[in-house]
Protein backbone atom coordinates (compact mmCIF):
# COMPACT_ATOMS: atom_id res chain seq x y z
CA UNK A 1 0.00 0.00 0.00
CA UNK A 2 1.55 3.43 -1.10
CA UNK A 3 1.07 6.27 1.31
CA UNK A 4 -0.93 8.13 -0.62
CA UNK A 5 -3.39 4.75 -0.33
CA UNK A 6 -2.70 4.90 3.35
CA UNK A 7 -3.70 8.34 4.01
CA UNK A 8 -7.05 7.91 1.83
CA UNK A 9 -7.75 4.93 3.91
CA UNK A 10 -7.18 6.90 7.33
CA UNK A 11 -9.81 9.83 5.43
CA UNK A 12 -12.54 7.20 4.90
CA UNK A 13 -11.86 6.00 8.15
CA UNK A 14 -12.21 9.13 10.37
CA UNK A 15 -15.68 9.33 8.40
CA UNK A 16 -16.95 6.14 10.07
CA UNK A 17 -15.98 8.32 13.53
CA UNK A 18 -12.68 6.45 14.03
CA UNK A 19 -11.20 8.67 16.23
CA UNK A 20 -7.44 6.56 15.75
CA UNK A 21 -7.44 7.16 11.65
CA UNK A 22 -8.01 10.46 12.86
CA UNK A 23 -4.90 10.97 14.96
CA UNK A 24 -2.87 9.29 13.07
CA UNK A 25 -3.47 11.71 9.63
CA UNK A 26 -3.03 13.95 11.81
CA UNK A 27 0.18 13.31 13.22
CA UNK A 28 1.66 12.16 10.00
CA UNK A 29 0.61 15.27 7.87
CA UNK A 30 0.35 18.19 10.63
CA UNK A 31 4.18 19.09 10.66
CA UNK A 32 3.88 19.93 7.03
CA UNK A 33 1.08 21.78 6.75
CA UNK A 34 1.87 23.66 10.16
CA UNK A 35 5.46 24.57 8.59
CA UNK A 36 3.68 25.91 4.93
CA UNK A 37 1.33 28.16 6.68
CA UNK A 38 4.26 29.43 9.19
CA UNK A 39 6.38 30.20 6.12
CA UNK A 40 3.38 31.56 4.16
CA UNK A 41 1.96 33.74 7.02
CA UNK A 42 5.33 34.60 9.08
CA UNK A 43 3.15 34.02 12.82
CA UNK A 44 3.47 30.92 14.75
CA UNK A 45 -0.03 31.77 15.95
CA UNK A 46 -1.38 32.00 12.34
CA UNK A 47 0.17 28.64 11.15
CA UNK A 48 -1.59 27.49 14.71
CA UNK A 49 -4.79 28.45 13.49
CA UNK A 50 -4.19 27.01 10.08
CA UNK A 51 -3.03 23.68 10.99
CA UNK A 52 -6.16 23.37 12.97
CA UNK A 53 -8.72 24.70 10.85
CA UNK A 54 -6.84 22.55 8.06
CA UNK A 55 -8.24 19.30 10.24
CA UNK A 56 -11.25 20.96 11.45
CA UNK A 57 -12.20 20.85 7.88
CA UNK A 58 -11.59 17.18 7.08
CA UNK A 59 -13.38 16.40 10.01
CA UNK A 60 -16.44 18.42 8.34
CA UNK A 61 -15.63 18.09 4.43
CA UNK A 62 -16.28 14.48 2.74
CA UNK A 63 -15.95 15.89 -0.36
CA UNK A 64 -11.90 14.48 -1.00
CA UNK A 65 -12.39 13.51 -4.98
CA UNK A 66 -9.02 10.98 -5.19
CA UNK A 67 -8.68 12.07 -9.21
CA UNK A 68 -7.60 16.00 -7.91
CA UNK A 69 -4.77 14.49 -6.22
CA UNK A 70 -3.40 13.10 -2.63
CA UNK A 71 -4.30 13.69 0.64
CA UNK A 72 -2.11 15.74 1.37
CA UNK A 73 -2.27 18.15 -1.83
CA UNK A 74 -5.78 18.08 -0.57
CA UNK A 75 -4.74 19.47 2.98
CA UNK A 76 -2.23 22.20 1.26
CA UNK A 77 -4.88 23.03 -0.43
CA UNK A 78 -7.14 23.74 2.26
CA UNK A 79 -3.98 25.15 4.22
CA UNK A 80 -3.36 27.15 1.40
CA UNK A 81 -6.80 28.56 1.15
CA UNK A 82 -6.65 30.16 4.81
CA UNK A 83 -3.51 30.91 4.28
CA UNK A 84 -4.80 33.71 1.41
CA UNK A 85 -7.65 34.72 3.58
CA UNK A 86 -5.46 35.23 6.33
CA UNK A 87 -3.42 37.47 4.32
CA UNK A 88 -6.49 39.39 2.94
CA UNK A 89 -7.25 39.86 6.43
CA UNK A 90 -4.27 41.93 6.37
CA UNK A 91 -1.60 39.85 7.95
CA UNK A 92 1.08 40.91 5.58
CA UNK A 93 4.51 38.96 5.38
CA UNK A 94 5.95 41.52 7.77
CA UNK A 95 6.30 39.42 10.56
CA UNK A 96 7.88 36.77 8.40
CA UNK A 97 11.82 37.30 9.59
CA UNK A 98 11.15 38.27 13.11
CA UNK A 99 9.14 35.32 14.19
CA UNK A 100 10.14 32.56 11.51
CA UNK A 101 13.87 32.98 11.42
CA UNK A 102 14.48 34.44 14.71
CA UNK A 103 11.81 32.13 17.03
CA UNK A 104 11.07 29.40 15.26
CA UNK A 105 14.78 27.58 14.02
CA UNK A 106 15.71 25.32 16.18
CA UNK A 107 18.37 26.07 18.71
CA UNK A 108 21.93 24.84 17.87
CA UNK A 109 22.64 21.24 19.17
CA UNK A 110 26.12 21.39 21.49
CA UNK A 111 29.09 20.30 18.69
CA UNK A 112 32.52 19.27 18.30
CA UNK A 113 32.98 22.05 15.90
CA UNK A 114 30.89 24.80 16.57
CA UNK A 115 32.72 27.37 14.30
CA UNK A 116 31.29 24.79 11.89
CA UNK A 117 28.22 23.99 13.03
CA UNK A 118 28.16 28.41 12.84
CA UNK A 119 28.98 28.61 9.55
CA UNK A 120 26.60 25.49 8.37
CA UNK A 121 23.63 27.52 10.55
CA UNK A 122 24.46 30.99 9.26
CA UNK A 123 24.00 29.30 5.54
CA UNK A 124 20.62 28.12 6.71
CA UNK A 125 19.05 31.21 8.17
CA UNK A 126 20.86 33.27 4.94
CA UNK A 127 18.99 30.70 2.68
CA UNK A 128 15.81 30.93 4.96
CA UNK A 129 15.90 34.23 5.18
CA UNK A 130 16.19 34.81 0.87
CA UNK A 131 13.03 32.19 0.98
CA UNK A 132 11.23 34.46 3.17
CA UNK A 133 11.78 37.05 0.85
CA UNK A 134 10.60 35.87 -2.41
CA UNK A 135 6.74 37.06 -3.96
CA UNK A 136 4.30 35.31 -2.56
CA UNK A 137 3.71 32.67 -5.88
CA UNK A 138 7.42 31.75 -5.73
CA UNK A 139 7.60 31.18 -2.06
CA UNK A 140 5.08 28.71 -1.95
CA UNK A 141 6.15 26.43 -5.05
CA UNK A 142 9.78 26.35 -3.24
CA UNK A 143 8.22 25.43 0.27
CA UNK A 144 6.31 23.04 -1.26
CA UNK A 145 8.53 21.19 -3.63
CA UNK A 146 12.03 21.79 -2.14
CA UNK A 147 11.36 22.34 1.84
CA UNK A 148 8.11 19.85 1.90
CA UNK A 149 9.10 17.84 -1.43
CA UNK A 150 5.65 17.37 -2.66
CA UNK A 151 6.06 16.05 -6.26
CA UNK A 152 5.02 17.97 -9.18
CA UNK A 153 1.66 17.03 -9.74
CA UNK A 154 0.12 17.49 -6.23
CA UNK A 155 2.24 20.71 -6.20
CA UNK A 156 -0.13 21.66 -9.38
CA UNK A 157 -2.95 20.41 -7.26
CA UNK A 158 -2.29 22.58 -4.60
CA UNK A 159 -1.37 25.59 -6.32
CA UNK A 160 -4.52 25.07 -9.35
CA UNK A 161 -2.27 25.05 -12.09
CA UNK A 162 -0.90 22.80 -14.77
CA UNK A 163 2.47 21.01 -14.35
CA UNK A 164 4.72 23.29 -16.56
CA UNK A 165 3.33 26.87 -14.49
CA UNK A 166 4.99 24.77 -11.18
CA UNK A 167 7.97 24.05 -12.92
CA UNK A 168 8.42 27.43 -14.41
CA UNK A 169 7.92 28.88 -11.15
CA UNK A 170 10.19 26.96 -9.38
CA UNK A 171 12.85 27.49 -11.57
CA UNK A 172 12.39 31.23 -11.24
CA UNK A 173 12.48 30.64 -7.68
CA UNK A 174 15.51 29.26 -7.65
CA UNK A 175 17.32 31.72 -9.64
CA UNK A 176 15.87 34.72 -7.52
CA UNK A 177 16.92 32.71 -4.55
CA UNK A 178 20.35 31.96 -5.75
CA UNK A 179 20.46 36.01 -6.66
CA UNK A 180 19.92 36.85 -3.16
CA UNK A 181 22.26 34.51 -1.70
CA UNK A 182 25.00 36.09 -3.74
CA UNK A 183 23.93 40.03 -2.59
CA UNK A 184 23.79 38.57 0.86
CA UNK A 185 27.53 37.24 -0.15
CA UNK A 186 29.32 40.44 -1.75
CA UNK A 187 27.35 42.59 1.26
CA UNK A 188 29.74 43.36 3.97
CA UNK A 189 29.84 41.53 7.16
CA UNK A 190 27.54 43.23 9.60
CA UNK A 191 28.82 42.76 13.58
CA UNK A 192 28.95 39.57 14.66
CA UNK A 193 25.64 38.27 16.66
CA UNK A 194 25.50 36.19 19.82
CA UNK A 195 25.24 33.07 18.63
CA UNK A 196 22.68 30.48 20.74
CA UNK A 197 23.63 27.48 22.17
CA UNK A 198 22.08 24.85 23.84
CA UNK A 199 24.29 23.29 26.39
CA UNK B 1 23.04 29.50 -12.79
CA UNK B 2 24.79 27.01 -13.67
CA UNK B 3 24.42 22.96 -12.90
CA UNK B 4 26.94 23.37 -9.43
CA UNK B 5 25.08 26.34 -8.57
CA UNK B 6 22.19 24.88 -8.90
CA UNK B 7 23.11 21.42 -6.58
CA UNK B 8 24.42 23.67 -3.98
CA UNK B 9 20.95 25.82 -3.74
CA UNK B 10 19.87 22.63 -4.07
CA UNK B 11 21.65 21.08 -1.36
CA UNK B 12 21.09 24.07 0.89
CA UNK B 13 17.47 23.64 0.70
CA UNK B 14 17.70 20.09 1.40
CA UNK B 15 19.61 21.07 4.82
CA UNK B 16 16.77 23.91 5.59
CA UNK B 17 14.30 21.30 5.20
CA UNK B 18 15.87 19.11 7.10
CA UNK B 19 16.67 21.58 9.59
CA UNK B 20 13.13 22.95 9.32
CA UNK B 21 12.10 19.01 10.28
CA UNK B 22 11.27 19.21 13.90
CA UNK B 23 9.02 22.53 13.80
CA UNK B 24 5.75 20.69 14.28
CA UNK B 25 2.42 22.69 15.26
CA UNK B 26 2.12 22.49 19.60
CA UNK B 27 0.85 19.47 21.29
CA UNK B 28 -2.33 21.69 22.17
CA UNK B 29 -3.69 21.45 18.25
CA UNK B 30 -3.84 18.02 18.64
CA UNK B 31 -5.77 18.18 21.72
CA UNK B 32 -8.25 20.65 20.34
CA UNK B 33 -9.07 18.94 17.62
CA UNK B 34 -9.37 15.15 19.43
CA UNK B 35 -12.11 17.00 21.59
CA UNK B 36 -13.93 17.88 18.90
CA UNK B 37 -14.00 15.06 16.88
CA UNK B 38 -14.94 13.09 19.92
CA UNK B 39 -18.09 15.78 20.18
CA UNK B 40 -19.17 15.77 16.51
CA UNK B 41 -19.03 11.97 17.32
CA UNK B 42 -21.25 12.22 20.44
CA UNK B 43 -23.67 15.09 19.48
CA UNK B 44 -24.78 16.37 22.62
CA UNK B 45 -29.05 16.45 23.60
CA UNK B 46 -29.84 19.66 25.17
CA UNK B 47 -31.48 18.90 28.64
CA UNK B 48 -35.10 20.35 28.52
CA UNK B 49 -35.24 21.08 32.29
CA UNK B 50 -38.71 19.94 33.60
CA UNK B 51 -41.27 22.23 34.67
CA UNK B 52 -41.21 22.92 38.50
CA UNK B 53 -44.69 21.54 40.17
CA UNK B 54 -46.41 23.42 42.43
CA UNK B 55 -47.45 21.48 45.65
CA UNK B 56 -51.23 22.85 45.02
CA UNK B 57 -51.04 20.40 41.25
CA UNK B 58 -51.82 17.29 42.34
CA UNK B 59 -54.37 18.35 45.30
CA UNK B 60 -56.07 20.51 43.08
CA UNK B 61 -56.53 17.63 40.47
CA UNK B 62 -58.12 14.88 43.03
CA UNK B 63 -60.25 17.85 44.57
CA UNK B 64 -61.39 18.35 40.86
CA UNK B 65 -61.85 14.53 40.18
CA UNK B 66 -63.39 14.01 43.89
CA UNK B 67 -66.20 16.72 42.20
CA UNK B 68 -67.16 15.59 39.07
CA UNK B 69 -67.90 12.50 40.78
CA UNK B 70 -70.03 13.50 43.45
CA UNK B 71 -71.81 16.08 40.87
CA UNK B 72 -71.79 12.71 38.53
CA UNK B 73 -73.31 10.43 41.13
CA UNK B 74 -76.11 12.88 42.35
CA UNK B 75 -77.06 13.41 38.84
CA UNK B 76 -77.55 9.92 37.56
CA UNK B 77 -79.30 9.04 41.24
CA UNK B 78 -81.92 11.71 40.56
CA UNK B 79 -85.52 11.43 39.25
CA UNK B 80 -85.50 12.40 35.68
CA UNK B 81 -89.00 13.69 33.82
CA UNK B 82 -86.49 12.76 31.15
CA UNK B 83 -84.42 10.18 29.15
CA UNK B 84 -83.12 11.07 26.47
CA UNK B 85 -82.89 8.42 23.82
CA UNK B 86 -80.24 9.15 20.50
CA UNK B 87 -82.47 7.66 17.87
CA UNK B 88 -80.17 7.30 14.55
CA UNK B 89 -80.88 9.64 11.63
CA UNK B 90 -83.00 7.27 9.61
CA UNK B 91 -86.18 8.31 11.13
CA UNK B 92 -84.90 11.94 10.87
CA UNK B 93 -84.69 11.98 7.57
CA UNK B 94 -88.02 11.04 6.81
CA UNK B 95 -89.18 13.79 9.17
CA UNK B 96 -87.18 16.48 7.23
CA UNK B 97 -89.04 15.16 3.72
CA UNK B 98 -92.92 16.50 5.93
CA UNK B 99 -94.94 18.91 4.37
CA UNK B 100 -94.53 21.95 6.85
CA UNK B 101 -97.69 23.08 6.10
CA UNK B 102 -99.70 20.12 7.19
CA UNK B 103 -99.93 20.98 11.09
CA UNK B 104 -100.87 18.23 13.74
CA UNK B 105 -100.49 15.36 10.39
CA UNK B 106 -98.75 12.20 11.01
CA UNK B 107 -95.60 12.29 8.42
CA UNK B 108 -93.76 9.46 8.95
CA UNK B 109 -93.64 7.54 6.19
CA UNK B 110 -93.33 4.10 8.27
CA UNK B 111 -95.34 4.28 10.66
CA UNK B 112 -92.99 5.41 13.28
CA UNK B 113 -95.80 7.90 15.12
CA UNK B 114 -93.96 11.46 14.78
CA UNK B 115 -96.43 14.11 14.56
CA UNK B 116 -95.22 17.54 13.23
CA UNK B 117 -95.98 19.95 16.20
CA UNK B 118 -98.04 23.33 15.31
CA UNK B 119 -95.78 26.25 13.66
CA UNK B 120 -92.66 23.86 14.17
CA UNK B 121 -90.14 24.26 11.43
CA UNK B 122 -89.49 21.07 9.45
CA UNK B 123 -86.13 19.79 9.89
CA UNK B 124 -84.20 19.95 7.01
CA UNK B 125 -81.98 16.92 5.37
CA UNK B 126 -79.17 15.76 7.23
CA UNK B 127 -79.83 17.82 10.04
CA UNK B 128 -78.85 15.98 13.61
CA UNK B 129 -82.22 15.37 15.67
CA UNK B 130 -82.43 14.54 19.22
CA UNK B 131 -85.30 12.45 20.39
CA UNK B 132 -85.84 12.81 24.19
CA UNK B 133 -88.37 10.84 25.90
CA UNK B 134 -90.69 12.47 28.52
CA UNK B 135 -93.93 12.00 30.72
CA UNK B 136 -96.58 15.02 29.90
CA UNK B 137 -100.05 15.58 31.10
CA UNK B 138 -102.41 14.48 28.87
CA UNK B 139 -103.70 18.00 29.03
CA UNK B 140 -100.56 19.26 27.56
CA UNK B 141 -100.61 17.74 24.45
CA UNK B 142 -104.31 17.66 23.36
CA UNK B 143 -103.55 20.48 20.45
CA UNK B 144 -102.54 16.72 19.00
CA UNK B 145 -105.81 15.32 18.96
CA UNK B 146 -105.20 12.91 21.59
CA UNK B 147 -108.89 12.17 23.13
CA UNK B 148 -109.01 13.50 26.64
CA UNK B 149 -111.88 13.25 29.21
CA UNK B 150 -112.08 14.50 32.32
CA UNK B 151 -111.07 11.28 34.43
CA UNK B 152 -107.62 11.04 31.86
CA UNK B 153 -106.93 15.16 31.89
CA UNK B 154 -104.26 14.24 34.65
CA UNK B 155 -103.18 11.39 33.43
CA UNK B 156 -99.31 11.41 32.41
CA UNK B 157 -98.58 9.95 28.60
CA UNK B 158 -94.96 8.86 27.76
CA UNK B 159 -94.16 10.73 24.06
CA UNK B 160 -90.70 11.27 22.43
CA UNK B 161 -89.54 14.69 21.10
CA UNK B 162 -88.07 15.01 18.26
CA UNK B 163 -85.54 18.11 19.20
CA UNK B 164 -83.60 19.77 16.22
CA UNK B 165 -80.37 20.89 16.19
CA UNK B 166 -81.79 24.80 17.06
CA UNK B 167 -82.72 23.13 20.62
CA UNK B 168 -86.16 23.24 19.61
CA UNK B 169 -89.27 20.83 19.65
CA UNK B 170 -90.15 19.65 15.78
CA UNK B 171 -92.68 16.53 16.25
CA UNK B 172 -93.76 14.62 18.72
CA UNK B 173 -94.13 10.91 18.97
CA UNK B 174 -96.91 9.33 21.43
CA UNK B 175 -96.14 6.03 22.66
CA UNK B 176 -99.43 5.46 24.99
Amino acid sequence: MTEAEADQELFLRIHSGDEQAFVSLYRKRQGSIFRFALHMTGSETAAEDVTQDVFLAIMRDTGYDPSRGTISAYLFGIARKLVLRHVERGRSDALLESELVQGVLPELAASENPLAELTHRERIEALQRAVTALPRRYREVVVLCDLEELDYADAAAVLRCPIGTVRSRLHRARELLFAKLNQERQRPPAAMKPARCAT
Amino acid sequence: MSGEEMDQLTAGLKAVAADLRRVEAPGRVEERLVAAFRERQTPVVPRVPEPRRAWWVPVAAWATAAAAGTALTVFLTRDHPAVPVRQPARSMMQLAVADPGADAEVISADDSGFILLPNAESISPNEEVDVVRVEVPRSAIVALGLPLTEETATEKVTADIALGADGLAHAVRILE
